[in-house]
């Protein structure tokens, strides 16, 4: 009897004992939810930049493993948010800076007027080479501008059906006419790479503002001056950065990892922004900014008054080999 | 304006040039994540697919 009296107790604490343990473990079963999602919380906010939260993956591709990647929301936020700001900033900026400059200094003539007698500026080939780079690169701009302010300027102007049809096009146009401008953009790096070293008179040529802030004055110039070098410099340079960022945009796989495929979106659609809005200075003083500019690229070659005035230095040496013995064709000729 | 007309048909046609060589060699979803244990199957124009 005592045996089963001591049984019993021993039961009766055992089961106390269950109930001591069991009671904390099912209330902390129901708040786990909750507990859990203050943890992703945590670990979300703990995530430092850069870090990801990764899952097993079976198929090839191991970057499908990414699962959370916090630096991905700082990237859209710049994306919707600041991008539009520096295009605007930039491109509007510009737009402003030459509308107040042609107010203000209207248009450069030229102060001697045209002689009527012409010189070769620009062969075909080079001429071919600068279209073929700008034709490509104004469809570039438009259809790159679409995607960064076409959501807030045409899609409430024509609707998501036009505007998704167009967005379509213009990115195949976008991915393709890459091609032919990269190739430009060799060419025109090697044809004029000679012509567009720095030097010392191009900072005498800097000094005097180049000759465009006042009538009269004109610095001293070869081919290239110190601006249009500066031009060619930000061609060269903005395009290549835009190429290989762009070939990164065309082949995503080629990032080794989503933030480096961020990185160069990053620099794509900030250096665009810049350049559009360099190359709209240079498509301002090459047409309705300078008298006489646009002839070195429209027929090739410009008035002999302008040549002097602008390069005056170029058109020496030009002439000295128009009557040198070594070259027996003129290349400065009366227009008829 | 010769130059510039036959700058613009080159670009043009150097495009389809490329796009037509880059269609080519491009592979779809379907082909290039199939492995020998997994089989991808094909999701037509739509990215969720037929369902």
């Amino acid at each position: 009897m005592p045996s089963s009296l001591s049984n019993l107790r021993a039961l009766g604490a055992a089961i106390i004992l269950l109930f001591a343990f069991a009671y904390p473990a099912a209330a902390q079963l129901s708040f786990r939810p909750t507990a859990e999602a203050v943890q992703e919380d945590q670990l979300l906010n703990a995530l430092q930049r850069g870090d990801k939260i990764t899952g097993r993956i079976t198929i090839p591709d191991t970057r499908a493993s990414s699962l959370i990647q916090p630096a991905g929301r700082d990237w859209r936020d710049f994306q919707r948010s600041r991008l539009p700001i520096i295009g605007g900033v930039a491109i509007i900026g510009m737009v402003a800076l030459l509308a107040i400059f042609l107010m203000v200094r209207g248009r450069i003539r030229v102060d001697h007027g045209f002689s009527g007698a012409k010189i070769l500026r620009f062969a075909g080939f080079e001429r071919f080479i600068h279209w073929l780079t700008a034709s490509c690169f104004i469809v570039l701009a438009l259809s790159g501008l679409n995607i960064s302010f076409g959501r807030i300027l045409i899609l409430p102007l024509f609707g998501p059906e036009v505007f998704a049809t167009m967005s379509v096009y213009a990115k195949f146009a976008h991915n393709y006419l890459a091609f032919p401008f990269m190739l430009g953009l060799v060419i025109m790096f090697l044809i004029w790479i000679k012509d567009n070293i720095p030097g010392k008179l191009d900072l005498e040529w800097i000094k005097q503002g180049g000759g465009i802030l006042s009538a009269g004055k004109h610095p001293p110039a070869k081919r290239f001056n110190a601006g249009q070098k500066g031009i060619f410099w930000i061609v060269i340079i903005g395009g290549a950065l835009m190429s290989v960022s762009g070939w990164f945009l065309i082949f995503p796989y080629l990032a080794a990892t989503v933030t480096v495929l961020q990185f160069w979106t990053v620099i794509h659609a900030v250096i665009a922004m810049l350049f559009i809005a360099a190359m709209l200075a240079h498509i301002y003083i090459g047409s309705i900014g300078m008298e006489g500019a646009f002839d070195a690229m429209g027929t090739g070659e410009v008035d002999l008054n302008w040549a002097k005035e602008h390069h005056s230095l170029w058109v020496e040496e030009e002439q000295a080999k128009a009557h040198g013995p070594s070259d027996s064709t003129p290349r400065a000729v009366p227009a008829e | 304006m010769k130059v510039f007309v036959a700058a613009v048909a080159f670009a043009v046609v150097a495009a389809v040039g490329v796009a037509m060589v880059l269609n080519s060699i491009q592979e779809p979803s379907s082909v290039a994540f199939t492995t020998s244990g997994a089989r991808v199957s094909d999701p037509g124009h739509n990215l969720i697919g037929s369902g």
